[in-house]
């Protein structure tokens, strides 16, 4: 008896409980797979992309990067530059508030970039806020921020500068505050976050621009890719960021999903990079420079260009998914990219005949050419962080092409950390298969072929040109972007000239969808971020 | 009087183990090539200022130890510089404070970290260790008394291909096959659910938990399925069985009250070591069904560097096999009042 009354409750209970959970009025849930986490949720301290992605949904900046590579006001409703462009007076939103219901003003504007600059432990702030001279409140809704140089992006230094709320921040220590609740001022707040398991987030109603039709956005973390494949076949999620290229074809067989590909929204590239830093400039103390000679020369650079079958490497390593590559901007970038350069063509005897032109030959009949002085013949280390799984193939598919016009690879996968110790500043490599994360402004990408970056690291191949150092200087400053763009097209040219890199290919995002689910996602821009707010702040459930 | 004296033993040897690990623990990490405040990082915004910085902040510009400069590549250093301003030095002092330091890569307290996964690991493998122990024991026994049948023979080869069967292999089949019948695939809960009624949040975790430890459970229960059998049929062949089995008992007498308690010796070492090791985790099933444990958390924390994650996590793990180790023993000199005498 007693037994019969304890089932009894027990169902009442789970009867009870199923009904509270679902007999609510639903609220629209959206769920994300993605294969990561943020590694913390202070934007200062942050590092990955997977929390820049949460920082996008709840931060407000004052500009936003678009689909297209440009940017548009933010936060700010106005914006004015004086004419030597050192001083930019920005006017804020009325009645913005935090998601605690605090007002936002120029004060946690100018506390914000204040902590930006000034805490020195932020591993990405202080490049973005180099050029900061002052920042002042000069009323309730105006800043204004001076400059020490004019340059010409400071759109694009801005876009990741999150505002974060004063009232907050100002009693943490900058670095070390772990920021779980997020107060925030954007489209979405933090509801609920567990460090790789979820971030729960809900919609801000009081939201100043477009409020999003979704009223609970959850980014679930799958350790294995081929449970987020899985687990958007279900519809266990509704949307996954990431996926691998294996899983295209039976993804794009499913009714329910559709996959989008396109360039990604943070341009990233990988490269081939030939080690041609001269003895002259091997940097002092940190240089080892045992690149191989021959890789100084031209005419072997260009050689291994032409019998690069990039197509072949897309098909093989990306299964297609990917562009080939000309220069290390990355399409993705826009209007940087030079869309004149024509890339060398995939010819082997072509490439033969440079390297037999210029003295290159097989004296002593083993296969592989030698040196004009017969000194050593050309046999090529090649290495790559052993975490990269293109790598192998690639440094593979290499070693078959190369192979062709009598240039022999050695190669071996090295732990990241050991490869950046042989690449930079020590230059003891001769090829390496790596790839740089970079900015939506080509600024940075440029710099690591310039002569000033050897010494730093930064500089991979030891690349040194005097002009195309210039024109970097140049483009840096130039105010007019029509003029900036002519600038830097030329140093691409220059660049692909003097073949400093080979690129294989611009790899692509792939993402997927439920069509059953919900609809509205941005898929027809020349890039896709399908977690960007551009898609999460208008998509719809499907009625 | 000897039994006190067997105990006070075993605990201090467990003691200088356990000593002797957090030593160790503290220079095997080092000796991992590459630059822990760079890990992975491969940018042009990070410049070499800001790794400076990072190296500060967290105590690697210091010296790993007096006369030592670093461990990887092995650098001889200063030994005339104060002992206090070592690396190993600082370890030590937050150790006795109960401090594992903080996470390089997300810059939170180890112990928070080590914490939230540690109860989730020991949920999932406890659940897989008792199922995995109760079939297996149970087939073994049963295997052992109707040896040589069909019986017998079928959960021989059942025990020895699920034994052999790759985790991760198995655990993805399995995905695949849950995720088709409406079984969730990811993490121990649905995100979200964390104001619902607890009634509804445990069926949620139930439903969570149901492939992981089914894989667990099947890999694992081969093992003591095998030992089990194999102990009681040593046992059974002994020479008081046969007695036993002359004074006219029930073969079920003979199990109980005979064999049984002889034939668990092996068996209990298999369950202290792996109960030990799990809190290690099953670094393959937790990451196939993206369950956050502490397998995951020590592999995370493996490819970023991350050392006093690592630290933490490898000091959990040899306290408490340690621990069952020592378990282990006393239960054998229970089970087993030779043991202490030989001592």
């Amino acid at each position: 008896m007693k037994q019969k009354s304890l089932y009894i409750l027990v169902l009442a209970a789970l009867i009870l409980s199923a009904c509270s959970g679902l007999g609510a009025k639903q609220p629209v849930t959206m769920r994300v797979g993605y294969a990561g986490s943020p590694d913390t949720l202070n934007p200062g301290a942050a590092v990955l992309a997977e929390s820049y992605t949460m920082f996008g949904l709840v931060y407000d900046t004052m500009y936003q990067l678009q689909l297209d590579g440009t940017f548009k006001l933010g936060l700010a409703e106005s914006m004015q530059v004086s004419d030597d462009a050192l001083t930019y007076t920005f006017k804020i939103r009325d009645g913005v508030k935090w998601h605690d219901g605090v007002p936002l003003t120029a004060e946690d504007v100018v506390f914000t970039y204040n902590l930006y600059a000034n805490t020195e432990d932020y591993p990405w702030m202080a490049d973005y806020t180099t050029y900061f001279e002052s920042v002042e409140a000069t009323a309730n809704n105006e800043v204004v921020l001076t400059l020490s140089e004019a340059i010409p992006n400071l759109d694009s230094q801005l876009v990741f500068l999150f505002i974060l709320p004063k009232h907050i921040w100002e009693n943490e220590d900058g670095y070390e505050f772990e920021n779980t609740a997020m107060i925030g001022s954007g489209p979405f707040k933090m509801v609920e976050y567990k460090q790789n398991e979820f971030v729960h987030l809900a919609v801000n109603k009081d939201y100043f621009g477009t409020v999003p039709k979704v009223d609970e956005l959850i980014f679930q973390t799958f350790e294995n890719q081929d449970a987020l494949v899985q687990a958007i076949k279900t519809g266990q999620v509704d949307m996954i960021t990431e996926m691998p290229n294996t899983a295209v074809a039976t993804l794009r067989d499913d009714p329910n999903v559709e996959v989008v590909t396109g360039a990604p929204f943070a341009p990233g590239v990988t490269d081939i990079i030939i080690n041609q830093v001269t003895p002259e400039n091997c940097p002092p103390g940190d240089g080892i420079c045992t690149g191989h000679p021959a890789l100084l020369d031209r005419n072997v650079r260009l050689a291994m260009a032409h019998a690069t079958d990039k197509q072949k490497i897309i098909d093989v390593v990306l299964l297609g998914l990917g562009t080939p590559g000309t220069e290390l901007l990355p399409d993705g970038l826009g209007i940087w990219y030079n869309t004149d350069l024509k890339d060398y063509e995939y010819d082997v005897a072509k490439a033969n005949q440079i390297l037999d032109d210029a003295g290159y030959v097989d004296a002593n009949g083993d296969g592989v050419r030698d040196m004009p002085d017969g000194s050593r013949d050309l046999t090529f280390r090649i290495n790559w962080p052993s975490d990269s799984i293109d790598s192998p193939r690639m440094a593979e598919l290499l070693s078959e092409m190369w192979g062709d016009i009598g240039i022999k690879l050695e190669a071996q996968a090295m732990d990241p950390d050991a490869l950046t110790a042989a690449c930079c500043p020590a230059f003891d490599f001769d090829i390496m298969l790596w790839g740089w994360g970079s900015d939506p402004d080509p600024s940075l990408l440029l710099s690591v072929m310039t002569t000033d970056e050897i010494p730093t690291g930064s500089s991979e191949t030891g690349y040194s040109n005097p002009t195309y150092d210039d024109l970097y200087t140049k483009q840096a400053v130039e105010l007019d972007q029509a003029k900036r763009v002519e600038i830097v097209w030329q140093m691409q040219e220059i660049t692909h000239n003097d073949v400093v890199y080979i690129i294989p290919f611009y790899s692509q995002n792939v993402q997927a969808f439920r069509k059953d689910r919900f609809t509205g996602w941005i898929v027809d821009q020349p890039k896709v971020e399908l977690s960007d707010i551009t898609s999460l702040g208008i998509v719809a459930p499907v009625k | 009087m000897n039994r006190y004296r067997f105990l006070i033993k075993k605990i201090s040897w467990s003691a200088f183990t356990i000593l002797f690990v957090l030593i160790l623990n503290f220079f095997l990490f080092r000796i991992l090539p590459g630059d822990a405040a760079r890990a992975g990082i491969h940018d042009p915004r990070l410049t070499k200022e800001a790794i400076e910085k990072i190296r500060v902040r967290y105590g690697l510009d210091k010296p790993v130890i007096n006369c030592l400069e670093s461990v990887h590549p092995v650098k001889l250093g200063d030994c005339t510089i104060n002992p206090f301003e070592t690396q190993f030095f600082i370890y030590l002092r937050n150790l006795s404070q109960g401090e594992l330091g903080i996470s390089f890569h997300s810059n939170r307290p180890v112990t928070d970290i080590l914490g939230e996964r540690l109860w989730n690991t020991i949920l999932l493998i406890g659940a897989g260790q008792i199922l995995s122990i109760i079939i297996g024991m149970v087939f073994g026994i049963f295997a052992a008394w109707k040896a040589r049948t069909v019986i017998d023979y079928s959960s021989l080869i059942i025990s020895l291909v699920a034994w052999s069967l790759p985790t991760f292999w198995l655990g993805i089949i399995l995905l695949f096959w849950g995720s088709n019948h409406g079984l969730p695939i990811g993490g121990k809960m649905t995100p979200g659910i964390s104001s619902y009624p607890l009634l509804y949040q445990a069926g949620d975790t139930l439903k969570h938990i149901f492939l992981p430890t089914l894989t667990y459970t099947i890999v694992f229960m081969g093992e003591y399925m095998l030992v089990m059998r194999s102990s009681l049929l040593d046992v059974l062949g002994e020479d008081y069985i046969l007695t036993a089995k002359a004074k006219g008992l029930s073969t079920f007498q003979i199990l109980k009250d005979h064999a049984l308690k002889n034939a668990m010796l092996p068996i209990v070492t298999i369950i202290a070591i792996n109960l030990g090791f799990t809190v290690a985790g099953a670094i393959q099933i937790e990451t196939v069904f993206s369950w956050p444990g502490l397998g995951g958390a020590i592999f995370e924390a493996v490819v970023r560097r991350d050392f006093p994650v690592l630290q933490g996590a490898f000091l959990l793990i040899a306290i408490s096999v340690i621990i069952a180790n020592l378990l282990a023993d006393l239960t054998y000199s229970y089970l087993d009042p030779r043991v202490q005498s030989e001592q």
